[in-house]
């Protein structure tokens, strides 16, 4: 859109390099903490020490079946979440009397702290990727249900009238009224249902798994490795940042509409 | 309301006017089968009606496009939904869509358009379907001044090429008698009824911009305004 841009007066030094600026300073005087001995090494590493840790797991590629086993949970938690989600909170939006009977139990399920079921699905699915997955689900499937729910529920009554006065049949008011309006809602929480698929994947392997960026840091961890930690926390840092980059550009394709 | 009759001719532009509360939605609403009436019935040409009326396109008062639609999706939903295939309904709406002149916003998104063209892209969503009959709420009552007289005038123009039966509801007495053959004056609610049904015997084809200044217009309008003042006051006197 034309001026919005030019709301903010162009600062002479970009933000970004003051931003860049701030990171840097924060890291050198943590560098420098350490090598005066005021910060213990033990306990908090140093950043050249974890940069050089982080190269070196990509120069001899260790760092990939980590991290692609990490992204692969994360993503099939997000796609089998996200679709039950909707096909749920679709459905029962759309029954009312089911939609009352299960709701004080789909709200009991979801006040549920979700990291107490992660030792249960490793009971149940094993330290494979699947107890990852389902820990996964559980987090994305509400987020994406109620949404859904929502979306269904909060339609303008006036565009279901006028699709009805062109003539729309049931089916063909749920295919051009409902099911774009639940999108909308879907696709607004892709940013916080991902970044939770991510958490809950990663959680997951921290507490037993044999692979995974999770899996990574705790194994430092056992052996007190504090370089090994940070690196792992780094590394998952940036993947998320990457992955909610990717989203905001999707987001901003799949609602172009909305301007 | 109550006791409620209104028959309206096949091909005539009748105004319904009256305090705001007083029901003219409703009559709208009665006559497209968006609701059932408590008591009596409805007939669409002779015969009484049973659900949807599949006869009439309705144009609402709010924005009633679809968001997620370009201007091309909107104006041919109607089409698709009958299940005339994408060139056919594409080409269709791109005649609708270029008499409109709204040729440059074909892929364009309503939240992109101004309330104008928003207004005239539903005019052609729900005259594309060739309906029998018009209902409309208040269409242009959301518009400014000049833009309201431009789709008044686009609107005689679409009537005057292609005669529908229109029922027009407004609460602006002016626009009413401008645009149509025949006025029905409503009373106060809640228990409103017709109370009295003017002929407006201004020439056809009307030139909008000078209409105001016809002296029949101006006798008309002393009439009915005589009548209607005493139902606005009632009006405001049930609800204070």
């Amino acid at each position: 859109m034309p001026g919005k841009a030019d709301a903010v007066p162009h600062p002479r030094v970009p933000m970004a390099v003051w931003q860049i600026a701030l990171g840097a300073a924060l890291l050198t005087t943590w560098q420098q903490l350490v090598n005066a001995g005021k910060l213990d090494k033990f306990f908090f590493s140093r950043p050249t020490d974890i940069a050089a840790r982080v190269m070196e797991w990509f120069r001899t590629g260790s760092i990939w079946p980590h991290l692609g086993v990490t992204i692969e949970e994360a993503t099939l938690a997000f796609t089998l979440g996200a679709a039950s989600g909707v096909l749920l909170g679709f459905g029962l939006a759309r029954a009312p009397r089911l939609d009352a009977l299960l709701d004080p139990y789909i709200r009991l399920m979801n006040a549920l702290p979700r990291v107490v079921l992660a030792p249960i699905f490793l009971l149940w699915f094993g330290l494979g990727i699947w107890s990852k997955v389902a820990l996964g689900v559980t987090v994305v499937f509400f987020i994406v249900f109620f949404n859904t729910h929502q979306g269904v529920r909060e339609v303008d009554p006036v565009i279901v009238n006028n699709v009805r006065m062109l003539g729309a049949s049931d089916w063909q008011l749920v295919r051009h009224v409902f099911i774009p309006s639940a999108l909308t809602w879907v696709f607004s929480s892709l940013h916080i249902s991902i970044g939770f698929a991510m958490i809950a994947v990663v959680v997951s392997e921290y507490l037993g798994a044999s692979r995974g960026v999770g899996y990574l840091i705790s194994q430092a961890e056992g052996t007190f490795d504090t370089t090994g930690v940070f690196a792992g926390m780094a590394v998952l840092s940036v993947v998320v940042l990457l992955v909610g980059w990717g989203v905001t550009h999707l987001e901003r394709w799949l609602l172009r509409w909305k301007v | 309301m109550e006791d409620l009759h209104l028959d309206v001719a096949a091909g005539a532009f009748v105004s319904v006017v009256g305090p705001s509360g007083c029901g003219k939605s409703t009559v709208l609403n009665l006559a497209a089968g968006l609701i059932e009436p408590s008591e009596g019935s409805v007939e669409v040409f002779g015969e009484p009606l049973r659900g949807l009326n599949r006869r009439a396109a309705y144009m609402f008062q709010q924005d009633a496009l679809l968001p997620w639609e370009t201007v091309l999706g909107n104006v041919t939903l109607g089409l698709r939904i009958r299940g005339i295939g994408a060139q056919q309904a594409d080409q269709q709406a791109g005649e609708w869509i270029r008499r409109m002149g709204l040729a440059d916003f074909a892929d364009a998104y309503p939240a992109q358009l101004s309330g104008g063209m928003r207004k005239r892209v539903a005019v052609a969503q729900s005259w594309i379907v060739n309906p029998d009959i018009l209902l409309m709420d208040e269409p242009f009552s959301a518009l400014d001044v000049h833009t309201r007289l431009r789709m008044e005038n686009e609107l005689l123009d679409l009537w005057t090429a292609s005669p529908k039966t229109v029922l027009f509801v407004t609460h602006d007495l002016e626009e009413a008698l401008a645009l149509s053959d025949e006025v029905v004056l409503l009373s106060a609610g809640p228990a409103s009824r017709v109370v009295n049904r003017y002929a407006v015997d201004l020439p056809r084809p009307r030139a909008l911009i000078d209409i105001r200044a016809d002296p029949r217009f101006g006798e008309l309008s002393r009439e009915i305004w005589a009548q209607l003042r005493e139902e606005v006051l009632t009006s405001y006197a049930r609800k204070s």
